[in-house]
């Protein structure tokens, strides 16, 4: 029997959601302090009701579920980038100016799908924080940042963005996802123009004030430090690629099909291959760690802060935000969607707030029951490669929209509060959104998913 | 009362200040501060931030980012330290009161570029810099030759540009020395594809040459560092190159002048000195003032001959060579103690 969730059960995820947004305007160094209290407040808040109504065991499996299946390795995937990436630094005097700006963010959107959204900004966000450290105006420029290589750039591989490694374990193909390149190409040219016009008012405003980058000497030294941590950041993308293909293999399965893992509790199940990603990540972070002089980390300004910050507030998101999901599950197969477009837009304004792996699992397996006959033979049933393209790129592009759409959004925020740049609040980060990405999205709608 | 909080607020603006400086060098790290401006520029900001909005976000802010930093400190003994002047700053914020001081002359940098107070421009020991902008045809260059042989002093234009196109290595590239004259690089400038490389390899090698930036803004910014340099070691009057702006930038003292002319009287003069006919003089000079326009707004984000940017502006068509040479030396007379003064005298005598 379908268990119904009542919808009161996802007010403390809209209360955790006000407090990221609220709280460090309107009491700044006591938010700081307090981060993990009001977390587990919240957590509390959800797991306690949802105890007394469904029982101590459902709340306790559902709390068990999500922290070890999905938190986990979402959290030591994010350290290990963090840990790995840190521990590269570029030393050089490259001055910050808009066409190179410019250059950076393609070049960052074009990495994503080769090492994931996450590394990809890991690896970029100090070179180009260190490249504009002589200008004043360079907000525009991280939040483009986040826009383009945190999220964007990780739709042409399975590697680049979680949901299309999901999408790769229910059948489709591992290159289907270039055929995004369209789409991308589309929104980076859009939004490079955008860019490199705000970028060059905001350069000429740090001239106007007097402000120069150092190139009294003439040529440019160039000096790429910690380079053998590239093995590592070889080691975790292949350890993501692993954890998407073990589970299809047969000695990894059980007589029912079930993935082979160590029993925690009832339907829990912490799985052989989500312990093989985990170990080998870790691995890689601690050789890392080990094999690179603490100078290095030093010039990156390596602190454990941004980290902790994000594992903080983010488990207290996965836990809070199981209800939405269970209603999303119940409830999005009956919405009644039956066009690429209305797929495109649903998945991606529910992967603005929630997790987008599991909104484009409960999309594309309403896909798969909507009985196409041609299209992408998936396990979940035949798509139409239209629709699955829509769910793909709603998905994958709309966690630009919020500071918590995707991991590294709030990571790169995080360590550009702690670099001298004035970051916007999370509404503030929504009204960028708003202004540059909701159109994006729209001439996207007209142009490919009509 | 006023001047007291006046000194309060700078004395604040100044512990905020260093207190930025030590958190940046505590971490060690190269990735960017809190303030990026020198120091005079942020603490007169601060000032004026706290004097206009005690209370406001701006200034929340910008303690905020300071503290973000300083959180991260490894030393215990220095985080404490910091953080202990970081509270006690904050504390002497909360006490300021809200919004005094709103009569008093919230530009003070503008309000000092006023003649009448031209005196007060300089300390004993600066050096004389003029800086005189001009539309084409009037004159500029021969009032600002004859002003600097008045006043044996120096005189810059296609100078700053060649010493800068030789620190950048340059001047062995054909492209930009080739046989063009003097006239026709001081010009070249303004062009937007300036020494444009052709070619992927040359493109790389001024991709590296000039740190990644455009060659105009690489030029713009040697241009800077060079003319600072200059002012505080001699006298000297420079043409244009926006000059006037950099210095006021680096808090250096100086006199602006802009020079101009009624169109039809630079159209006269430019059509004689070059030998043009009156429909290409007229299209040269229209050219001419739009680049000097766009140029100048690109790098100051000021308006290029709008009087209030200036210290004098002269019409040069009103006065002739010579009289408006005498009118600026007269004015420069009244300055004391500037090193030029003393110089002149001497050799009067």
């Amino acid at each position: 029997m379908e268990t119904i969730i009542p919808a009161w059960l996802c007010i403390p995820f809209a209360g955790l959601l006000l407090c990221i947004a609220v709280m460090p305007l309107v009491k700044g160094e006591w938010w700081e302090k307090n981060q993990p209290l009001v977390v587990a407040m919240w957590s509390l808040l959800f797991v306690i009701p949802y105890a007394v109504k469904f029982g101590v065991g459902n709340s306790f499996e559902t709390v068990l579920e999500c922290v070890l299946n999905d938190y986990l390795t979402f959290i030591v995937l994010l350290f290990g980038l963090f840990c790995v990436s840190g521990n590269i630094t570029l030393e050089g005097d490259f001055a910050g100016s808009p066409r190179l700006n410019v250059a950076v963010l393609a070049f960052g959107t074009l990495l994503s799908s080769c090492i994931g959204t996450t590394g990809a900004s890991m690896l970029l966000v100090r070179p180009v924080l260190k490249m504009n450290a002589w200008r004043r105006n360079k907000r525009q420029l991280m939040v483009f940042f986040i826009f383009m290589v945190s999220n964007m750039g990780g739709c042409l591989t399975p590697i680049g963005d979680p949901p299309l490694l999901m999408g790769f374990m229910r059948g489709v193909p591992f290159f289907w996802s270039m055929h995004l390149f369209p789409v991308l190409l589309f929104n980076m040219v859009l939004l490079l123009i955008a860019f490199y016009f705000m970028d060059r008012r905001a350069y000429r405003r740090d001239i106007a004030r007097g402000l120069k980058p150092d190139i009294s000497k003439p040529g440019t030294d160039f000096e790429i430090s910690g380079l053998h941590n590239v093995i590592f950041l070889v080691m975790i993308v292949a350890a993501v690629i692993l954890s998407g293909t073990l589970p299809n293999m047969p000695m990894f399965k059980d007589a029912a099909g079930n993935v082979r893992g160590i029993h925690v509790f009832r339907e829990v199940t912490l799985t052989y291959p989500a312990i093989i990603e985990i170990v080998i990540i870790l691995l890689a972070a601690y050789l890392s760690y080990k094999t690179t002089e603490e100078s290095i980390r030093t010039k990156n300004h390596f602190t454990w802060g941004p980290i902790k910050e994000v594992a903080v507030l983010f488990i207290g998101i996965f836990i809070t935000m199981q209800p939405a999901l269970m209603i999303l599950k119940s409830f999005g197969p009956k919405l009644g969607i039956k066009n690429a477009f209305e797929m495109f837009w649903a998945t991606g304004m529910l992967s603005s707030f929630l997790d987008n792996t599991p909104t484009y699992l409960v999309f594309l397996t309403t896909a798969g029951t909507l009985g196409f006959t041609k299209g992408m033979a998936t396990t979940v049933g035949t798509i139409s490669i239209k629709m699955l393209t829509a769910i793909s790129c709603g998905a994958v592009f709309m966690g630009a929209n919020t500071y918590i759409g995707n991991a590294p959004n709030f990571m790169v925020k995080s360590i550009s509060d702690e670099n001298g740049v004035r970051m916007p609040s999370f509404f503030g980060y929504i009204v960028w959104s708003l202004l540059f990405l909701v159109p994006v999205f729209i001439m996207d709608t007209l142009v490919f998913f009509l | 009362m006023m001047e007291d909080n006046q000194k309060k607020c700078i004395e604040l603006a100044e512990r905020i200040y260093d207190l930025d400086v030590k958190v940046y060098e505590s971490i060690g790290s190269s990735l960017g501060r809190t303030f990026t401006d020198d120091r005079q520029t942020c603490v007169e900001n601060l000032t004026k931030l706290m004097t206009l909005r005690p209370q406001g976000h701006l200034l929340r802010s910008e303690l905020a980012l300071i503290s973000n930093m300083a959180r991260t400190i490894k030393d215990e003994e220095i985080k404490a330290e910091v953080m202990a002047e970081y509270a006690s700053i904050l504390k002497e914020v909360a006490k300021l009161p809200e919004g005094f001081g709103k009569v008093d002359i919230l530009n003070k940098k503008r309000a000092k570029l006023n003649t009448v107070r031209m005196e007060k421009k300089f300390k004993k020991g600066d050096h004389l810099v003029i800086c005189i902008g001009r539309t084409q045809g009037s004159a500029g260059n021969d009032i600002g030759f004859a002003l600097a042989d008045a006043l044996h002093i120096n005189y810059y234009d296609v100078e700053i540009l060649q010493e800068v196109l030789k620190r950048l290595e340059v001047e062995n590239d054909p492209k930009v020395n080739g046989d063009k004259d003097q006239e026709g690089l001081i010009e070249d400038k303004y062009e937007k594809h300036f020494g444009e490389a052709r070619g992927i390899r040359q493109k790389l090698h001024e991709f590296n040459r000039y740190h990644g930036l455009k060659k105009e803004d690489a030029i713009f910014f040697n241009q800077s560092d060079l003319i600072c340099k200059m002012a505080k070691e001699e006298d000297f009057i420079v043409m244009g190159r926006c000059a006037d702006v950099i210095l006021t930038n680096n808090r250096i003292p100086h006199i602006s002048i802009f020079i101009t002319a009624p169109f039809e009287q630079r159209v006269k003069r430019y059509m004689e000195v070059n030998d043009l006919t009156l429909k290409q003089a007229v299209r040269e000079l229209k050219k001419m003032d739009k680049k000097h326009n766009d140029y100048f707004h690109f790098y100051t984000g000021m308006k290029w001959g709008a009087a209030e940017n200036y210290d004098i502006c002269f019409n040069s068509a009103s006065y002739g060579i010579e009289e408006s040479v005498e009118i600026i030396e007269r004015m420069l007379n009244k300055i004391p103690g500037v090193s030029w003064n003393k110089k002149k005298e001497k050799k009067n005598q």
